[in-house]
């Protein structure tokens, strides 16, 4: 279990030495509390309090790091079981596997959609993480070629998955010195891969089917020495990867089994149904998760999902307040208020430029909310539609004075018009429907129509 | 954190659709909801559950997804034939009919909306949900005429909302109907809603959460998160939301991806972002998923199917 500062200041010798580096014990057990010090930092400890303080004090889920350089990615340190507690931390790396029994070519493919295949979502890059290349043939020449394939069209994070250490002893010949993942740690195996894993340094997967035998075998390798350990519960059903999953998560944040306190392994290719398993360990704990080279119409949902559900939910994207211009509006063309929730603004710039009609849109500055808990808590009010429209010059840019309110804004309307001196238009609540309100209603309220001339103030 | 077998709550039970026993003509009646731990896990519910999962159609499709008008041609216009393919072909648990001829601006023949309502029941067995005009000013008179159609049918009548839910409840209350209390992605709003409608005389057996669904890639993350809380908060015994839940992205099929993605793979994007947003509604504990593509049905149901131990899973169905 996790211990509180005092609890850990009891155990500590009390000398106020320094050695450690902080000024006093009581400093350096309030550092170890938070996961910030190293017990072998205190030469007074003996080995058992030593042990007992990493137990207690180190992240209940360890980072570890797949790859080099650019593309290479982080895992681990997640603290909460819901997103909403607090955040998830590091979204799963998604890998396509390929089988080293593909040609050349078959694999160059592949391994080409994952160096450039992108997709640009609302200020992101969306992309697949890397490739696992699975030692189907049994050979370790066939193995290490497939990975020298891979490795001469880029530079991005590998799994290597083979049972046999002399595959594995092949393929890390190619790419050891990169971080590749090593799967698998197995009972069979694990003197073997273990000692791979070291002499390259890189992470290792332990797989074992079951809560219990996974965490004796992750045991053993940790007392091998390998540090950098991700844990394979091997489900056979994506049910049973679900169940097996959350429990991990839960024994290694409340820290009841240490060896549990590593990130999660997910083959999505064998339970079966793979675009359900994807979706559930994009959700449900998994760290890394190897498919099959997806199509990109059902590969780009499953990485929005992944965007949605690592977005802090504490942070809501923001826009920059200001004037927008959709669709190349002149003075005279609507005008529309928003607020400056990210959201809200690509839901409406999405239809709006689909209409193909041109508009001004004027993001106010509601933090964050949306028009909905933005009306609600008063954030989106009179003085700051009013403030808003002389602050951004609205005014010289439209050339009118007529606003479009959202629809759950209509509440405000009478007020807004008070305080501003502008004619305010009522739009409806679905952004959907607002090309053909503006078609509609703004005609009939616009001098002339629209567009036209703008009317004086 | 409560550990397995520590919660103190379950989730209520409502029962849908009335069998002949019942005094109804459905061919099958479902209870939902009675989950006493998180989704999916071995404890939740003593036997075994799935989401049910509900096929949209509506009665004047002229804003329905460009791409579920392509792949049911003719049928978009006639939804009695919609309903029947939904059950026979489709293989969907529920349908639920969006009055969408209410929403124009001209005032909606009444008649003809019960009579559209009086023709679905005719031609599908299943148990129905039916969503009305959305505009307080028809609502009264909708709602009645959905619930008195529809009477001993035991329909879910959609949808509740703070500033409407007067009608609908009253409709619910003389007809025997469950309704769908909706709130705008809020935990407190939900609570809200559901002891607005509790006080006017609606019991507990007879609601469902509509927590309101984003779509995929726009702020669906925070109705799933909503969905996990309102499950957390059940199970931790608050019993103004240990409500059964219904998730419906009705969006999913419009949004900028699907409508830009290139003519070869719309359909397959639009299935993916439909299911993307509807299967983790049901990991998140959604009680009834709602689709509007046809093709999502089967998708969906072979997705949960991998939820439940063994792989199989079948709604609870029967009982009272």
């Amino acid at each position: 279990m996790a211990l509180k500062a005092l609890d850990i200041y009891k155990l500590l010798p009390k000398k106020n030495c320094k050695e450690c580096g902080f000024p006093t014990c009581l400093t350096f057990a309030m550092k170890l509390a938070s996961g910030k010090a190293d017990p072998d930092t205190c030469p007074y400890l003996d080995e058992a309090t030593k042990h007992l303080l990493k137990g207690a004090t180190r992240p209940p889920i360890r980072r570890v790091k797949i790859g080099v350089g650019e593309r290479s990615f982080a895992i681990g340190e997640e603290i909460v079981l819901f997103r909403h507690d607090k955040s998830f931390v590091h979204p799963p790396g998604i890998l396509f596997q390929v089988p080293d029994l593909q040609t050349a070519e078959e694999i160059r493919r592949v391994a080409s959609r994952v160096k450039d295949e992108v997709f640009p979502r609302v200020g992101e890059l969306l992309r697949v993480n890397g490739i696992a290349i699975r030692n189907d043939s049994g050979s370790p020449e066939t193995f290490g070629k497939a990975v020298r394939v891979v490795e001469e069209t880029a530079e991005f994070p590998e799994v290597l998955i083979a049972g046999s250490p002399a595959s594995m002893e092949a393929a890390l010949a190619e790419c050891g010195n990169y971080r590749p993942l090593i799967h698998a740690a197995t009972a069979e195996n694990h003197g073997a891969m273990c000692a791979l894993a070291k002499r390259s340094g890189a992470p290792l997967v332990v797989k074992a089917r079951g809560i219990d035998a996974l965490q004796e075998l992750a045991a053993t390798c940790e007392a091998a020495g390998v540090q950098d350990l991700v844990l394979d519960p091997a489900p056979e059903t994506t049910c049973e990867f679900l169940q097996t999953a959350t429990m991990i998560r839960r024994m290694a944040l409340a820290r009841t089994a240490p060896e549990l306190g590593y990130p999660v392994y997910l083959d999505a290719t064998v339970p079966g149904r793979e675009e359900a398993t994807l979706s559930l360990g994009i959700l449900k704990y998994a760290s890394v998760i190897v498919t099959t080279p997806r199509e990109p119409a059902s590969l780009l949902p499953a990485l929005t999902l992944r965007q949605n559900i690592y977005t802090d939910p504490q942070k809501p994207i923001q826009m920059t307040p200001g004037i927008y211009r959709v669709n190349n509006p002149a003075p005279g063309d609507p005008l529309l208020l928003t607020v400056n929730f990210s959201l809200t603004y690509f839901t409406l710039l999405g239809y709006l430029e689909s209409s193909r009609i041109p508009c001004f849109l004027l993001l106010v500055d509601t933090e964050g909310f949306s028009v909905l808990t933005a009306v609600a808590s008063g954030k989106l009010n009179e003085n700051l539609i009013r403030d808003s429209l002389q602050r951004f010059g609205v005014e010289a840019e439209t050339g009118h004075r007529i606003l479009v309110l959202p629809g759950y804004a209509a509440p405000l309307s009478g007020r807004v018009e008070e305080a501003t001196g502008w004619k305010v238009l009522v739009g409806p609540r679905d952004a959907a429907e607002v090309p053909e309100f503006l078609e509609q209603s703004w005609k009939k309220a616009a001098p002339g129509g629209s567009p036209g001339p703008a009317p004086g103030p | 954190m409560a550990e397995p077998g520590e919660w103190t709550g379950t989730i209520g039970r409502v029962v849908l659709g009335a069998t002949k026993g019942e005094g109804g003509t459905r061919s099958v009646q479902y209870c939902i909801g009675g989950s006493r731990d998180l989704p999916f896990l071995p404890d939740e519910a003593p036997c075994g559950r799935r989401p049910l999962i509900a096929l949209e159609i509506c009665d004047d499709p002229a804003l329905w997804p460009a791409v579920v008008k392509e792949y049911i041609g003719a049928l978009a216009d006639d939804p009695a034939a919609w309903a029947r393919e939904a059950e026979r072909t489709f293989g969907a648990d529920l349908v639920r009919l969006h009055l969408t001829s209410t929403h124009r601006r001209q005032a909606p023949d009444l008649d003809t909306v019960g009579k559209t309502v009086e023709a679905v029941l005719a031609a599908t067995t299943l148990p129905l949900i039916i969503e009305g005009s959305g505009d307080p000013a028809l609502d009264s008179e909708v709602f009645r005429r959905c619930g008195e159609a529809g009477a001993g049918e035991r329909l879910l009548l959609g949808t509740a909302e703070a500033d409407r839910y007067r009608s609908i409840a009253a409709a619910a209350l003389a007809y025997g109907h469950a309704v769908i209390a909706q709130s705008p992605i809020d935990i407190n709003l939900a609570k809200q809603m559901n002891i607005l409608l509790r006080e006017i005389g609606v019991p507990a057996d007879r609601i469902v959460i509509d927590p309101y669904t984003g779509a995929l890639g726009y702020g669906f993350e925070y109705s799933y998160s909503v969905m996990e809380r309102i499950r957390y908060a059940a199970l931790m015994g608050d019993t103004d939301l240990a409500m059964p839940v219904l998730s419906a992205a009705p969006d999913s099929l419009t949004v900028k991806e699907v409508r830009d993605a290139p003519p070869a793979e719309r359909q397959e994007r639009a299935l993916s972002w439909e299911f993307h947003a509807a299967f983790p509604a049901a990991v998140a504990g959604a009680d009834i998923v709602c689709v509007r593509h046809p093709l999502s049905v089967k998708r969906l149901r072979d997705a949960c199917a991998a939820l439940t131990p063994g792989g199989k899973g079948t709604p609870v169905q029967g009982g009272g």
